[in-house]
């Protein structure tokens, strides 16, 4: 083991993973240090697996077309593990014209910039998908979204970057970036110091604190939001589904179980013991989102409900690319809940800022220092 | 939300002995079980428990479990059945499924009694449907009344292979064979004498290669392994089955403990992944204790004392109990559960080999390899003496904290002493009336009368009988050696039941005086 | 810092073993030859193992395999399975059907005997 990298990478959640494989692939040295003991712990491992573009915000959706258009239809051959990506659509649906109106604003907002995205009325939802119920008026459908699996993508990621020298460390807890020269270079941990050229933030909220060692304050906070998983139960249909209201997302798995996501209410204030625990009323809540939604799964057994936290922006975008304040620093975090999608193209953007290289797409729009004050 | 003084989840031994001891102090208490019948594991034990008579030794098992269920009832416990615990969430919040709804509730105070799974190993076939865990087999014989099997192999040798290997027997079935890895006998010397004197075959120091059968089993291969635990080619077995039992320990169910929060460790002497507890049982959160095998595995008398110690410190945590009365409560408690942590198989001597007794005594090789006492060695005992007459031969000879057989006797012709590990002696001077008494006491079925001078040239055995059909007066057949063969004809010369016997039967067979110190089990002649 | 942290460390070459085919994960029908080479590529917690290959994540949520996945993977890494943390524990503990979970019985609702 060395501590010495082109580039250490703060993060072994997906962002980090990816990342490092991009650099990796190109022959950069890279150390990826994880605080938990496993590697994707976080919101890689929690999240619902969408990958979509339909919803995002304009600032965002050019990465999002990016990753959907050059990025996960091979990813699977390029890791070597099945992600299990679905590019088989996305329905938001509705059932009240307030729903209308909202699903109308997001449509309006992607077709102007490009995207696949249409409304449909009831009719035409359950010929996409016939096991919606009838409440269902109105939906915007973008046939290109759809879902892969966030376990096995994070962790081919992470397979895929250590088999090509890629070095990771987990259990080691950043504790502050140093600065050497005016430039962020100097990573030190509990019980290590660690160097490289470059710096790669991204650890979820955590690296709120982590930036401030450096004088950076990200205008982030979190929330621990829930999801769960059904038994297998037959096919039913392929396509990635959510909602106006927001209150339940999820797709069946090609396992056959189905996994959604959902709130209470209550998520910015839900209290944690330490292990990112459940709260006892937010699951049953999903539950009847969902049978409301598709009535068929009322039979389906629960076998597991989990948490997790979402590191949220404050004008709900990431923070993505280089600090002026702070050279040798690359931000990549307060995805808001939209960091599995663009996970691909996020690490292969980075890798390009950590190599001096010119980025595939621009990333002025997201950058840190973008926040102003409103007035 | 509807809350408790105390929610106990799970209503085993521990669970309902802690809700006992909770709500005679006053707190309000609700018991939650999975399950459509209380009791845990003791509704399946349909053998006497060993023990001391304070802690219910020589009762059976399912007894015990009726006697604790009245004992709840009459201290004002609600037991609620076929309650699916799904989460112990944040403040002590435990969520339940009850019918087709869900539950929450919250306790000012929680324990824990959920106990332990099965644990399982891997060979070829090992997920044939017939190969089941020993418990399994124990849950369908003795609570839903069906045979698990007809001809069975049995893996393990600790004390749940050896009692489930005699049950299915007591079923009907056909053991063929007990196998495990270990050079020894892992339970009772005397549990493992009971299987091997019906002619059951041990085989130590072997393990199954693989199950055989496409669509369920048919049979089964073992082999002898050596020192690594590596098999020794040549030495294969093959037995036609259609049942592979295993016992081979349990694993504590302590999910609802970890998803809370509490403090965990992975402890290979407590059975796997266990709460960090103090010796009341208290958690790394205040106010959520536990008790019984989820905190570590051990038997079920162990599981009752632990259940009643949590009870207390629950009732001292919400002050219905002041410092002292905690300290005398849980002490009388705690010596009992010393008084239980003695002997051969105390945890403390879990692994090592034993070789001589707290008497000085050289312990019998032949049964921890063999699962019986060879006639060459049973002489050495204390209990074995030989008298003109009728008069008690106890082939007790392992130090196991057990003492009902010295109450039993109505002339006090046995004794334990203050040591309850002690191995029985028989006062030569007391005459024996060969009322039997300490023939059905004994936990072990280790005590036979002998009467060496019954008729010129033949004795009698008195033996504890548990098989049905019972055999009649004046039926013929066969002695049977410890090790379970054919030694001599015998006929039965009288065969008696008694409340006061608690189901074991007393069976008097007539042997040739030369058989009366080797003939321990009847078996009738084949018709 | 313990030993399986180091992602980079040498456990050597994956080499196939006669009962590889055989299954350890009876829900989800993963063999033991899967769980080795998931160590091989990486997955050095039975969490990662889990997530990678759904060891675990079936009806019985470990309850038979989890004890014999560890051991495989200790092996595999020649650590002893008491250094492997096991997979968390979360609800429900039992499978539970939708509408069952969905339906919160009403405060008051229910018998006070």
């Amino acid at each position: 083991m060395k501590n010495n990298a082109e580039v250490v990478i703060i993060g072994g959640g997906i962002i980090g993973c990816a990342t490092a494989y991009y650099l990796a692939k190109e022959g950069v040295s890279v150390i990826v240090l994880e605080k938990s003991d496993y590697i994707g712990n976080g919101g890689s491992s929690r999240n619902g697996g969408g990958v979509r573009q339909s919803g995002r915000d304009p600032r965002e959706l050019p990465l999002a077309m990016y990753a959907v258009e050059h990025m996960w239809p091979t990813l699977s051959e390029e890791l070597g593990v099945d992600v299990e990506y679905h590019k088989e659509g996305n329905l938001r649906l509705g059932k009240t014209a307030k729903h209308k109106e909202i699903l109308q604003g997001l449509t309006d907002r992607a077709v102007a910039l490009g995207l696949d995205v249409r409304m449909i009325d009831g009719k035409e939802v359950r010929e996409i998908n016939p096991y919606l119920s009838d409440e269902i008026t109105v939906a915007s459908w973008c046939p290109t979204d759809g879902h892969a699996n966030p376990l096995v993508a994070t962790l081919g990621f992470y397979k895929r970057a250590r088999e090509l020298g890629a070095e990771f460390i987990t259990g080691e807890d950043v504790l502050e970036i140093q600065k050497i020269k005016g430039k962020a270079r100097r990573v030190v941990t509990a019980e290590n110091v660690y160097e490289g050229e470059t710096i790669v933030l991204a650890s979820g909220y955590e690296s709120r604190s982590i930036a401030a060692s450096v004088g950076i304050d990200i205008p982030m906070r979190k929330e621990l939001i829930e999801a769960l998983v059904t038994e297998a139960e037959p096919k039913m249909f392929p396509q990635m589904l959510g909602t106006a209201d927001a209150d339940f997302y999820g797709h069946q798995t090609n396992h056959g179980s189905f996994v959604f996501g959902g709130a209470s209410g209550f998520e910015a204030e839900n209290r944690d013991n330490g292990h990112m625990i459940t709260s006892s009323i937010t699951a049953p809540c999903i539950c009847r989102g969902i049978m409301k939604y598709i009535p068929k799964l009322a039979d389906a057994k629960i076998v597991r409900t989990w948490a997790g936290y979402e590191d949220l922006c404050a004008d709900g975008v990431p923070v993505l690319g280089p600090v002026k304040e702070v050279p040798g620093l690359l931000l990549a975090c307060a995805f808001t809940g939209h960091g599995f999608g663009i996970s691909p193209i996020v690490g292969k953007l980075l890798s390009e800022l950590a190599m001096g290289k010119e980025t595939t797409l621009d990333l002025h729009e997201l950058r840190y220092d973008r926040f102003q004050a409103v007035i | 939300m509807k809350r408790y003084d105390l929610i106990i989840v799970g209503a085993g031994p521990s669970g309902l002995s802690a809700a006992v001891e909770a709500a005679k102090r006053g707190l309000k208490v609700v018991v939650f079980d999975e399950n459509e019948k209380p009791g845990g594991q003791l509704f399946k034990q349909i053998h006497k428990f060993f023990g001391s008579k304070e802690h219910k030794a020589k009762v059976r098992g399912f007894v015990i479990g009726q006697q604790l269920l009245q004992e709840a009832a009459d201290a004002g416990v609600k037991v609620v059945l076929n309650a699916t615990v799904i989460g112990m969430y944040l403040d002590k919040e435990i969520v339940v499924r009850i019918k087709d709804e869900v539950h929450h509730y919250k306790g000012d105070s929680i324990i824990i009694a959920t106990g332990a799974a099965e644990n399982m190993v891997t060979f070829e076939g090992w997920n044939l449907p017939g190969v089941i865990g020993a418990g399994a087999a124990q849950t369908m014989m003795n609570l839903h009344g069906v045979k698990p099997g007809n001809k069975i192999l049995m893996l393990g040798s600790g004390n749940v292979g050896l009692v489930v290997s005699f049950q299915l027997m007591q079923c009907g079935c056909d053991v063929v064979a007990l196998v495990d890895a270990a050079p020894r006998v892992g339970g009772y010397g005397v549990h493992a004498a009971k299987v091997a004197r019906t002619g059951v075959p041990f085989y130590l120091s072997h393990t199954i290669v693989k199950a055989e059968g496409e669509e369920y089993v048919t049979g089964v291969t073992i082999a002898e392994v050596d020192d690594h635990f590596q098999f020794i080619p040549g030495t294969e077995k093959h037995f036609d089955v259609d049942t592979i039992c295993l016992a081979v320990g349990l694993s504590p169910m302590s999910q609802l403990l970890k998803m809370a929060g509490c403090e965990m460790e992975d402890n290979p002497k407590r059975g796997g992944q266990v709460p960090i507890c103090d010796a009341y049982g208290e958690t790394s959160i205040k106010g959520i204790f536990v008790a019984g095998d989820v905190s570590g595995i051990e038997e079920a008398s162990s599981a009752m004392i632990e259940g009643r110690i949590a009870g207390i410190a629950a009732a001292h945590y919400l002050g219905y109990m002041d410092e002292e009365e905690l300290k005398t409560k849980v002490k009388e408690q705690e010596d009992a559960l010393d008084g239980l942590r003695q002997g051969m198989f105390a945890p403390k001597n879990r692994g090592k080999l034993i070789e001589k007794t707290e008497e000085g005594i050289d312990i019998s090789m032949n049964l921890l390899k063999k699962g019986y006492v060879a006639d060459d060695e049973i002489e050495r005992f204390p209990g074995v003496t030989h008298k003109v007459g009728v008069h008690p031969v106890m082939e007790c000879t392992q130090n196991i904290p057990c003492n009902p057989c010295q109450d039993a006797c109505p002339k006090h012709c046995i004794r334990i002493g203050e040591n309850i590990t002690s191995l029985p002696v028989v006062d030569p001077d007391v005459d024996c009336i060969g009322c039997g008494m300490c023939v059905a006491s004994c936990s072990g079925q280790a005590i036979f009368l002998v009467d060496e001078t019954y008729e010129p040239g033949f004795a009698t055995v008195t033996l504890p009988y548990e098989f049905l059909p019972l055999p009649e007066k004046g039926e013929k057949g066969y002695g049977m050696s410890r090790s379970g063969e054919k030694i001599c004809e015998a006929e039965v010369v009288s065969v008696r039941t008694s409340k006061a016997f608690d189901h074991t039967n007393l069976l008097t067979i007539k042997v040739p005086a030369d058989m009366a110190m080797k003939a321990r089990f009847y078996r009738k002649a084949e018709a | 810092m313990h030993e399986i942290n180091d992602r980079s460390r040498d456990i050597g070459p994956f080499v196939p073993g006669p009962d590889d085919d055989m299954i350890i994960c009876r829900c989800e029908e993963v063999t033991k030859g899967e769980i080795r080479k998931a160590v091989h590529d990486g997955m050095f917690t039975l969490t990662e193992i889990r997530r990678y290959l759904r060891t675990g994540m079936g009806l019985c949520q470990g309850q038979t395999c989890a004890k014999l996945v560890k051991g495989i993977v200790a092996r595999e890494l020649n650590v002893s399975p008491a250094e492997l943390e096991p997979a968390t524990s979360r609800a429900p503990m039992r499978p539970i059907e939708m509408r069952v979970f969905a339906a919160e019985a009403k405060e008051g609702e229910e018998d006070e005997e």
